[in-house]
């Protein structure tokens, strides 16, 4: 059974802003859902402030919703916008794009609702650092969809940078490994970077005084949990940037793909890992200032080695591209 | 609920006025089509804001059931409501698909800059 051109393209297109909102909005649901579990708890602990737990929810679940909204405008962009005369290799970047958008707001999303949900807890125990906490949670929040945005970045380049003069096999391979590559890679980081922004909103209802030291923290922190989604955004621009020769082997583009994939794949973990490394610090700090510095060394050791398994997919991702 | 219906009320109000002033500096300008899609798109994005704070208090006493049925309906609406902006921006070219975009996150971005720009000392104090 043949198809046209353009009916691939519409199959691509499609089939990507499905993948995009389908797997986009799980991600902002799962972290507006926790926020709403923690604020019932918080109200539960203490009825008196219901009114601004149920504030700090809504602006929580509002921030954590962005993620998801990158990916309605993704899908928008696939369904609707189909430049004129695409050719086949538009199609493999279509799905690139909405595999990249949909894997790439998972992380994010989850992560997001951590600081909204500990912010409404923080305030039941601790209602006059109301003003703090919400900065923080804000602060956190952002922060956390850097990795979401990395991903809505590569989609939108995926979308609307014309690959019509490279070699359709392997560069289709090229395309859908970029988009796998920043996707994946950013749900480790998105969710790490959740994890740190919760333990500082908990910090700073502990002990508001710690405040400086617990943003400063998280901020370095959640910097360090997005060096995952950084490794897989520079594989997917050498995917997409690079020149690769014709081949009628089927091992160039499974190899391209198999790079986009490990690089992907291989940066969840150390993402989550990292999120965790900062989570311990930043609760911990609160509890105990003065050793920040200490703290933050521990920090950014375990970081650093639990970095390690990235490099490692970056390297075997790079021997895929340029050596195999 | 009075604290959310403020809440709510203060920050739908400063997105429609920055998107409007904003808007009109473009329409003044000449760029009539960033102005619409900016304008579009906020109303859009402080339409689902109002109704994701408005759902909120519909859900209390009600069954598991009924909250849960509520609950998808709230998403499902609230995704459609974000898409009809974009998609009159993609269909019409009076309306910038770009400036439509940014309009869509404006509730967002009002809500980190009134938090962040506090943080400013000669705002803060101000302020005080």
């Amino acid at each position: 059974m043949g198809f046209e051109v353009e009916t691939i393209i519409k199959i691509a297109a499609f089939s990507g802003g499905g993948i995009a909102m389908g797997l986009g909005a799980i991600g902002a649901a799962v972290g507006q859902g926790y926020t709403a579990a923690r604020a019932n708890l918080a109200v539960s602990r203490n009825p008196k402030i219901s009114g601004d737990i149920f504030k700090s929810m809504l602006v929580g679940q509002a921030i954590a919703e962005s993620a998801s909204i990158f990916a309605l405008v993704i899908t928008i962009l696939l369904l609707f916008v189909i430049p004129p005369s695409p050719g086949l290799l538009d199609a493999a970047a279509y799905l690139g794009a909405g595999l990249c958008m949909g894997f790439g707001a998972i992380g994010s999303g989850i992560g997001a609702g951590n600081p909204g949900g500990e912010a409404c807890f923080g305030l039941s125990r601790q209602p006059e650092a109301g003003s703090q906490l919400t900065t923080n949670m804000l602060i956190g929040s952002a922060v956390c969809q850097t990795p979401a945005i990395f991903a809505m970045v590569v989609a939108l380049m995926l979308i609307f940078i014309k690959f019509g003069g490279a070699a359709l096999t392997p560069t289709w391979a090229a395309l859908i490994g970029a988009g796998l590559s920043t996707g994946l890679a950013a749900i480790g980081s998105g969710y790490g970077g959740g994890l740190a922004a919760g333990a500082s909103c908990e910090g700073i209802a502990r002990t508001p005084q710690s405040v400086t030291s617990v943003t400063t923290l998280m901020l370095i922190g959640q910097a360090v949990a997005q060096t995952p989604s950084i490794f897989g955004l520079l594989i997917s621009f050498i995917l997409m940037f690079k020149t690769f020769p014709e081949s009628s082997l089927l091992m160039t583009p499974m190899a391209l793909l198999g790079a986009g994939l490990c690089m992907g794949l291989g940066g969840i973990g150390p993402g989550i890992g990292n999120g965790m490394a900062a989570e311990g610090a930043v609760r911990w700090v609160a509890r105990n200032v003065e050793h920040s510095s200490d703290l933050m060394r521990i920090m950014l050791v375990g970081q650093a080695v639990s970095q390690s398994t990235a490099i490692y997919a970056m390297v075997v991702s790079l021997v895929l591209i340029f050596v195999v | 609920m009075d604290t959310v219906k403020q809440v709510q009320k203060k920050i739908t109000q400063r997105a429609l006025w920055l998107s409007i002033i904003v808007g009109l500096v473009f329409i003044v300008m000449g760029y009539k089509s960033v102005g619409k899609g900016l304008i579009l798109g906020t109303l859009f994005s402080v339409l689902n804001f109002i109704f994701m704070a408005r759902s909120i208090g519909y859900k209390f006493g009600r069954s598991k059931r009924q909250i849960f049925s509520i609950s998808i309906g709230s998403i499902i609406f609230r995704y459609i409501l974000l898409a009809i902006p974009l998609i009159a921006a993609v269909k019409f070219e009076q309306f910038n698909l770009v400036a439509a975009i940014v309009g869509v996150f404006m509730i967002q971005m009002v809500i980190l800059a009134e938090h962040l720009l506090i943080q400013i000392p000669i705002l803060r104090g101000k302020q005080i």
